[in-house]
């Protein structure tokens, strides 16, 4: 069985925004008992990352090592019309996931305790995110 | 539901990003799957799969400096080093982007973002015969059929 579903963020500008609770409603309303839901994120400018969820330090670092690793404005790169957070968001989505599988069990998203799953947004403005649920099993 | 699963062979390719968007298409229309996933796995970890802008040129090269940076090939600039040594370089790239992915499929085609391309990225310098491997899972609109190709 295949159940799939369409969800919208308005994100409010960098920054982790957690998922979990509606991608787990995509879950309930597929009835589906044990499988798969693969979580799919259509930009290429945010990306999806499993996370701790307990304390939110835990992200802001996430956030302070990757603007580290690729920093805004940097005068190696090419493509700049767009801003200087478009290039260094577009490398962050290349090293983190656009898609994610998470098994379910008990008609739930089986992750861990202190498992999150997060949207990532790595422009710097607000932007309407758009992500495909697919659940499959019985 | 169905399984539909192919091999294809991309060729040999020097250092760059490839489009294999429209290749994947393809592949999802001859699986009959309406609703479902698709994933794709590269038989290599010297060489990735990547999901990137395609709308301005330069973000692809952008992307490839900067993987250039974080693993520099002048690694074996001494000349004397192992060919194992040699390879580092792309294998840490090959590890820092993905060597598969799964996308949705929705209406039998590919559920990806306007702007969203899949890229097959090679990043040996000395080209290489590569294989992906389509496996394709859903629900079909009619009766379809197994096959496995290589």
């Amino acid at each position: 069985m295949v159940h799939q579903q369409q969800l919208r963020f308005s994100t409010r500008g960098r920054g982790t925004y957690n998922i979990s609770q509606q991608v787990d409603e995509v879950i309930s309303k597929s009835g589906i008992k044990t499988g798969i839901c693969q979580v799919f994120i259509h930009h290429t400018s945010a990306s999806l990352i499993l996370c701790e969820n307990a304390d939110p330090t835990v992200r802001t670092d996430l956030e302070t090592f990757m603007k580290r690793l690729v920093p805004d404005g940097d005068n190696m790169f090419k493509h700049k019309d767009e801003g200087d957070d478009d290039m260094p968001a577009h490398i962050r989505t290349v090293l983190t996931e656009s898609t994610l599988s998470i098994p379910i069990e008990n008609g739930k998203e089986c992750l861990g305790l202190w498992q999150g799953i997060y949207l990532w947004e790595h422009r710097t403005s607000p932007f309407k995110r758009n992500i495909t649920v697919t659940v499959m099993g019985e | 539901m169905i399984f539909f699963q192919d091999t294809l062979k991309l060729g040999k390719h020097a250092r760059g990003a490839y489009e294999i968007t429209e290749l994947i298409k393809d592949v999802i229309r001859e699986s009959g799957v309406q609703t479902g996933t698709c994933h794709l796995f590269l038989h290599s970890s010297t060489s990735s799969l990547v999901l990137c802008d395609t709308a301005d040129e330069s973000t692809k090269i952008s992307t490839k400096d900067f993987m250039a940076e974080l693993a520099p090939s002048s690694i074996n600039a001494e000349g004397n080093l192992k060919k194992s040594m040699e390879a580092m370089p792309e294998n840490l790239r090959g590890m820092s982007a993905q060597n598969e992915i799964t996308i949705p499929v929705s209406n039998s085609r590919q559920g990806i973002g306007v702007w969203q391309g899949i890229f097959f990225w090679e990043e040996k310098t000395s080209p290489i015969e590569r294989k992906l491997t389509v496996t394709i899972m859903g629900e079909a609109l009619h009766k379809s059929f197994r096959l496995t190709s290589s």
